[in-house]
């Protein structure tokens, strides 16, 4: 994968936009001394190049219990790419990847309680055919997570619209 | 977290609207679905004064020219895990790091600009930090879903 070339104007950009989405073009063009014809050709540019997205943080449907749980999935080699497929269309899950390690698929959930966790584990995952082995292990502590650097796997639905 | 602070369908359907685009303008949400540019304006604020609603934008790890992404377990010998997890969390290819049950004491997804990187990471970086007593790595080779819409939010340092 050939790196993407950032300048210093793409960083500041996205700096300003993980802390809010919803600040206008003309606001950040004063804010960095730039046009707001560059401002939104550089956000059109980084979304199509799916360098930055999008979304909604929400905190309800948050619970003080929830926990998030690693599930290391090894599934059937040649089926591998359609086992994650069907992970990942699981509302309960949001990550999955496709690993080279000790399992094949590395899915990451976030759940409120043990019954929907084992729910997702060992009632929806480990029963898809070519699955031969579930292994959950539950983050007890967060010590550093940063949810605002993420893999993009879906370029932005928005980012042909003129703003 | 107050417990006063509730959530209607209203709420919910502009929080839906903002997670297909979340820079669409508060007169675009409206008119989807059929309000005043003025309420849609005011819902969100009122979510994000209560920290319940962040519209971000998140980057992708290439945005910061990592290419490579990695989950390593590791297994803790003759010193708290909190103590191991805290030192290796200091380093920043370690992009993540938790405490987990299980075979293994703490579950870190790493980051490398390029696969050459993996030497001077293991045998300088974490060869340095004591109680690791085994890493097991998994590398991603190819990334399916990567999803947290919902997560704690903390409050803003300033407006």
């Amino acid at each position: 994968m050939s790196a993407p070339q950032l300048d210093d104007l793409d960083r500041q950009l996205i700096e300003v936009l993980a802390r809010d989405a919803r600040v206008s073009n003309r606001k950040i063009a004063g804010e960095l001394g730039v046009t707001e014809g560059t401002v939104r050709g550089r956000i059109k540019r980084l979304q199509q190049e799916g360098l930055i997205s999008f979304t909604a943080i929400t905190s309800f449907g948050m619970a003080a219990s929830t926990r998030m749980a690693f599930i290391g999935v090894q599934a059937e080699v040649s089926e591998v790419r359609d086992v994650a497929r069907r992970i990942s269309e699981l509302d309960a899950v949001n990550a999955v990847m496709i690993t080279m390690g000790r399992f094949n698929i590395l899915a990451i959930c976030l759940f409120d309680s043990l019954d929907s966790l084992l729910e997702v584990a060992s009632d929806q995952i480990l029963a898809l055919p070519g699955v031969h082995h579930v292994e959950t292990s539950i983050a007890v502590k967060t010590v550093k997570y940063n949810a605002r650097v993420v893999r993009i796997t879906e370029i932005d639905a928005g980012a042909d619209e003129g703003d | 977290m107050s417990e006063a602070f509730s959530i209607d369908d209203v709420d919910r359907a502009i929080v839906e609207q903002l997670r297909v685009n979340g820079r669409a303008t508060n007169q675009q949400i409206a008119n989807t679905l059929g309000l005043t540019a003025a309420t849609v304006s005011a819902r969100i604020r009122r979510m994000e004064e209560a920290d319940k609603l962040r519209v971000v934008a998140v980057s992708d790890f290439s945005a910061h020219g990592y290419n490579v992404l990695m989950e390593v377990a590791i297994e803790v010998d003759g010193r708290p895990a909190s103590e191991v997890a805290a030192e290796l969390a200091e380093f920043p290819e370690v992009f993540a790091a938790h405490l987990v049950t299980g075979r293994y004491d703490i579950d870190m997804l790493v980051v490398l600009r390029d696969i050459g990187d993996l030497p001077s990471l293991l045998l300088d970086k974490f060869s340095k930090v004591k109680g690791i007593r085994s890493m097991v790595p998994a590398i991603a080779v190819d990334v399916i879903k990567y999803k947290f819409d919902v997560a704690p939010i903390e409050a803003r340092e300033d407006a």
